[in-house]
């Protein structure tokens, strides 16, 4: 599967929509800290031991940075891919703004894909509450950003999985 | 004895209770209600190298036991699969076997 390329249909309308809270992820990155007390942030960096705290504090100082910084080069990866697709006109009724536009992305950039869509699920989801699986309320429009990036990351996962 | 001795001699008997080195290390990736079932199974085809059944096999012991072990062995090891399920957003802790 690693020498596979996927290529994604998307109209500019939505691969702006992308671009633009991927950038507001990465805001989040650059901004603050895990020991601002954010859950967002604490939730991409959680504790790796859970019955010993400095052994979790050790881990910690030795990992977090590297971490963060990772994020933030999948993040740019993602906005990278975006940047031809994700120029939209001004005018909100031209139609070229629901003009399909193909992204093709090569295994390595699909991973930084598929790391950030999960990463923006898992912000979106600290933001909106969900705690356990029964939070997700479908008729609830705020869920609507979180179920479309959930569409995209499950698409990703199907093209890059399928066997053959 | 001075008794300030006290707690550092308990905190040592304490420390060579716990690790023992006979119990191998583990990587446990525990169940959240966020990442995709078909996200997790790709986490570990990708990373682990497992066959598809393998790897969807692990995810339905998380999404249904609430943890599973996906790797056992040395703790540098165990603490170097943790930071890379971090980096895919999943929720992975590291311990020593559970006597």
């Amino acid at each position: 599967m690693r020498d596979r390329i996927v290529a994604m249909e998307i109209t500019r309308l939505e691969a702006a929509h992308l671009a633009s809270l991927v950038g507001q992820f990465t805001e989040l990155l650059r901004e603050s800290a895990p020991e601002d007390g954010d859950p967002a942030l604490a939730r991409l960096v959680p504790a790796a031991y859970s019955d010993d705290a400095e052994a979790a504090r050790e881990f910690r100082a030795l990992t977090q940075s590297d971490l963060l910084d990772r994020r933030a080069a999948d993040a740019a990866v993602v906005l990278a891919s975006l940047q031809d697709a994700a120029r939209i006109p001004e005018d909100p009724e031209d139609p070229a703004l629901l003009e399909q536009v193909e992204i093709r992305l090569e295994y390595p950039s699909a991973q930084a894909w598929l790391r950030t869509l999960a990463a923006v699920r898992l912000v979106l989801a600290t933001r909106l509450g969900v705690e356990a699986e029964d939070d997700h309320d479908v008729t609830d429009p705020r869920f609507g950003v979180y179920d479309w990036i959930g569409y995209r990351l499950d698409g990703l996962v199907t093209a890059l999985d399928i066997d053959g | 004895m001075p008794p300030l001795a006290a707690p550092t001699v308990d905190h040592d008997v304490d420390i060579a209770a716990r690790i023992d080195p006979a119990r191998p290390w583990q990587t446990v990736v525990w169940d959240d209600p966020v990442n995709l079932m078909s996200y997790v199974t790709h986490v570990f085809r990708e990373y682990f190298g497992l066959p598809r059944a393998e790897a969807e096999r692990l995810m339905l012991a998380v999404h249904n036991e609430g943890h599973a072990v996906v790797a056992q062995g040395a703790r540098e090891q165990m603490e170097m699969h943790a930071q890379a399920m971090h980096d895919y957003g999943l929720w992975a802790t590291v311990r020593q076997e559970p006597s």
